[in-house]
């Protein structure tokens, strides 16, 4: 086996291995994907994944997202059951002030396509009786729904082995060097590099250390999400709540909070205990749950929290997609990927993605 | 709540580390999960005869009583049917009962949550009538209930042939015990059982179990042959595991040491953690026998007695290169294996900070 591919993905999330995936459909080239940890120890493996559509804003970044949660029926279809169920999503809301919010939302999503529905308390009640007497109305989407992350990962990566793509796990990258026509990476557990012509920088959180290791300041923010997780109760809630779901096994998924602290995975009572009482404030009978673990996902987001995708600037053959919403958007960014990089140009333009917007060049 | 010293977990551990730290006027409160204190001894009435020189040997549940009573008279609270649920960002603790959650404000913690033991997967593993071995025990010397009729104990080590034992002694009939492998450390546990009667059977495992309702039938696979046994329980004695939550919670460090039951929290001599108001002794620093179990509480105690300035090094090092020495002769009797392991597992981590071993620790490390 030599150490030479055509392409060199780093980091196997879901985004990093749907790309890869979506990159061995056209059984064309070699491809390595490489990651410092094995796949969903990190974010991927440590969230409510949530298939989210409706409130997405801009329209153009919500169309992004629309488009991404169409693919997952055909998705399913080709890596097999990633338990993707369009449960439809309600976003509730408490105050009659956020009607004219939740009227424009509507308004704008229904120009791209979205359909969002504003809902009235008693109409919401009747959905998902389990919520609130106390909120005063929803928006609503039929596009929302969630997938079982650790399944998706995994076929994916499955998939793209059937289609001979390699894998090299707990194998952090420590150097990238760009020559002439090709990249060297140098790992943590092999003495010679690997030599690449194409290089993908899929790293979610830790895309700012990649990034420097060719020399970027890639504009990321690392994101914690504390959930906590009830003991498994009789299905009650049907539909996508903001904040929580209910996943097969009964267990309810919750978390609404949002700290900047850097790549710390621990969880805190003080957030714990406050999402204990939102989980409450929408869901009442939720006091009488017992909770049985919590854990945290440290997320990725963008500094203008919109996707960064598409070649990366002033580097030959580098590529970049790192974003807040892997889940969500990982069918549609693996297919732009693999286009971008295979064909050179795109279905959906890229170019409001780019690097670039973040780039000054004084 | 504050306090000087938090113990999480009222096992022979924490009651020794409570009666160490509270019998210097400092000031401890023991949380633990369980209606009592006493942790596991609670059904251990076998004989210990490997203890530490400051107790007779004695039945498992007298040792309990010791440690309760040695503990009584001293200014200490124990909150019983108290969980840890997590960590405050300030770092207090937090406590549950079943009715309300508060802070515990800490200046060290020790942690001495035990063990839990390890199960074995096979088809029909759910079936009533199958448990672990300790559930078992729990069953004949606590809750005064036969769990069966007709036994098959899977899985051969020193707690699973003293509960068949003690099962067989209470009149059950013990098919055998079985494993997939007998090393030679064994021979003894071997020899135990065909004393009692107590079939040992080598190169076996569980192709499934059946049954409706309850398990009724049993198909095990000796070295290619089949065979069906009728029974009604099945005892499973695969070991057991470091509880770690706590420790997780707390934002420790682990390291992987096989003959410690797997994923332990890394600690230094002093059995302080990567978290530095945080102390681990008994089986979550690692699965040993009784003795070491008591002995790591005084050690993580008396260190965290020097932490909080109440005792002097000197002292400190007087005591601990005595308790050291015991805990070795004490591991070395049950399973040198088990000593080995935690000093490479102390040597590992203070090489990893870059902390020297103390000198009095250098003697240890010749000896293994």
């Amino acid at each position: 086996m030599t150490d030479q591919y055509d392409i060199v993905i780093i980091g196997c999330g879901v985004i990093g291995s749907s790309i890869a995936y979506h990159l061995s459909e056209y059984k064309q080239k070699r491809i390595l994907v490489i990651d410092k940890g094995f796949p969903l120890s990190g974010t991927s493996g440590s969230t409510q994944a949530w298939v989210w559509v409706h409130n997405k804003v801009p329209s153009w970044y919500g169309e992004l997202s629309m488009y991404s949660a169409e693919l997952y029926p055909f998705l399913e279809r080709k890596i097999g059951d990633v338990e993707y169920k369009r449960t439809g999503g309600i976003a509730p809301f408490f105050a009659q002030t956020d009607w004219d919010k939740a009227l424009r939302l509507a308004e704008e999503q229904a120009e791209v396509g979205i359909k969002v529905e504003v809902l009235t308390r008693d109409q919401v009640l009747e959905k998902e009786p389990a919520l609130s007497p106390k909120i005063a109305g929803a928006t609503y989407s039929d596009m929302d729904g969630n997938v079982n992350p650790f399944r998706l990962v995994e076929l994916y990566i499955k998939a793209a082995k059937r289609n001979e793509v390699e894998f090299s796990f707990y194998n952090p990258v420590t150097e990238m060097v760009m020559e002439k026509d090709h990249y060297k990476i140098y790992t943590k557990n092999k003495k010679d590099a690997i030599t690449t012509e194409r290089v993908i920088l899929a790293g979610g959180p830790w895309s700012k250390e990649i990034g420097e290791l060719l020399g970027l300041d890639i504009p990321v923010k690392q994101v914690r999400g504390q959930v906590i997780i009830t003991e498994p109760l009789a299905p009650f809630l049907k539909h996508t709540i903001g904040g929580m779901r209910q996943a097969e096994n009964g267990e309810v998924l919750i978390g609404f909070s949002k700290e900047e602290v850097g790549y710390d995975r621990r969880t805190t009572m003080d957030v714990i205990q406050e999402t204990a009482q939102m989980a409450i404030n929408y869901i009442p009978s939720l006091a009488k749950a017992n909770i049985v673990r919590s854990f945290s996902g440290v997320r990725v987001i963008p500094e203008d929290g919109f996707p960064i995708l598409g070649k990366i600037p002033d580097k030959k053959n580098a590529y970049i997609a790192a974003m807040h919403s892997g889940v969500t958007l990982s069918p549609l960014v693996g297919t732009l990927m693999a286009e971008l990089v295979m064909v050179g140009e795109t279905s959906i333009c890229l170019k409001r993605y780019s690097l670039k917007r973040f780039m000054n060049y004084a | 709540m504050k306090t000087d010293v938090l113990i999480i977990g009222g096992g022979p551990a924490g009651l020794n580390a409570a009666i160490e730290t509270a019998s210097r006027g400092i000031k401890t409160i023991i949380i633990e999960e369980s209606y009592a204190l006493g942790g596991q001894l609670k059904q251990q009435t076998q004989f210990f005869n490997n203890l530490p020189k400051q107790f007779d040997r004695q039945r498992g549940i007298h040792l309990m009583r010791t440690l309760i009573d040695r503990l009584s008279p001293l200014p200490i609270t124990c909150l019983l049917k108290h969980k840890m649920i997590g960590v405050y960002k300030d770092g207090r603790i937090g406590i549950a009962n079943d009715t309300e959650t508060f802070p515990i404000d800490a200046k060290k913690v020790i942690v001495t949550t035990g063990a839990a033991e390890e199960t074995d997967l096979f088809p029909g593993w759910t079936l009533p009538g199958v448990m672990t071995v300790g559930a078992a025990q729990i069953l004949i010397n606590r809750e005064r209930v036969l769990p069966g009729k007709n036994a098959l104990i899977v899985g051969l080590n020193s707690f699973s042939a003293e509960v068949a034992k003690q099962l067989k002694a209470c009149g059950i009939n013990i098919l055998g015990v079985m494993d997939k492998t007998v090393s030679v450390n064994d021979k003894k546990l071997v020899e135990g059982l065909e004393d009692k009667k107590i079939r040992v059977m080598v190169n076996t495992v569980i192709e499934r179990a059946t049954g409706a309702g309850e398990v009724k039938k049993v198909t095990i696979n000796n070295d290619g042959k089949k065979e069906d046994l009728d029974i009604d329980l099945i005892c499973i004695g695969k070991g057991l595991a470091p509880i770690l939550e706590p420790l997780e919670i707390l934002d420790c460090e682990f390291g992987f040491q096989a003959k410690l039951g797997g994923l332990v929290p890394k600690y230094y001599s002093t059995l302080g953690t990567s978290n530095p108001s945080v102390y681990v002794a008994g089986n979550a620093a690692g699965i040993t026998c009784l003795g070491g179990i008591l002995l790591t509480a005084e050690i993580a105690a008396l260190n965290a007695l020097k932490a909080l300035g109440v005792l002097n090094d000197n002292e400190v090092k007087v005591r601990s290169s005595f308790l050291w020495d015991e805990l070795r002769s004490m591991e070395s009797e049950e399973s040198i294996e088990t000593f080995i392991a935690r000093v490479a597992h102390i040597k590992e981590f203070h090489e990893e900070c870059e902390l020297p071993l103390p000198a009095s620790f250098h003697a240890i490390l010749e000896g293994c």
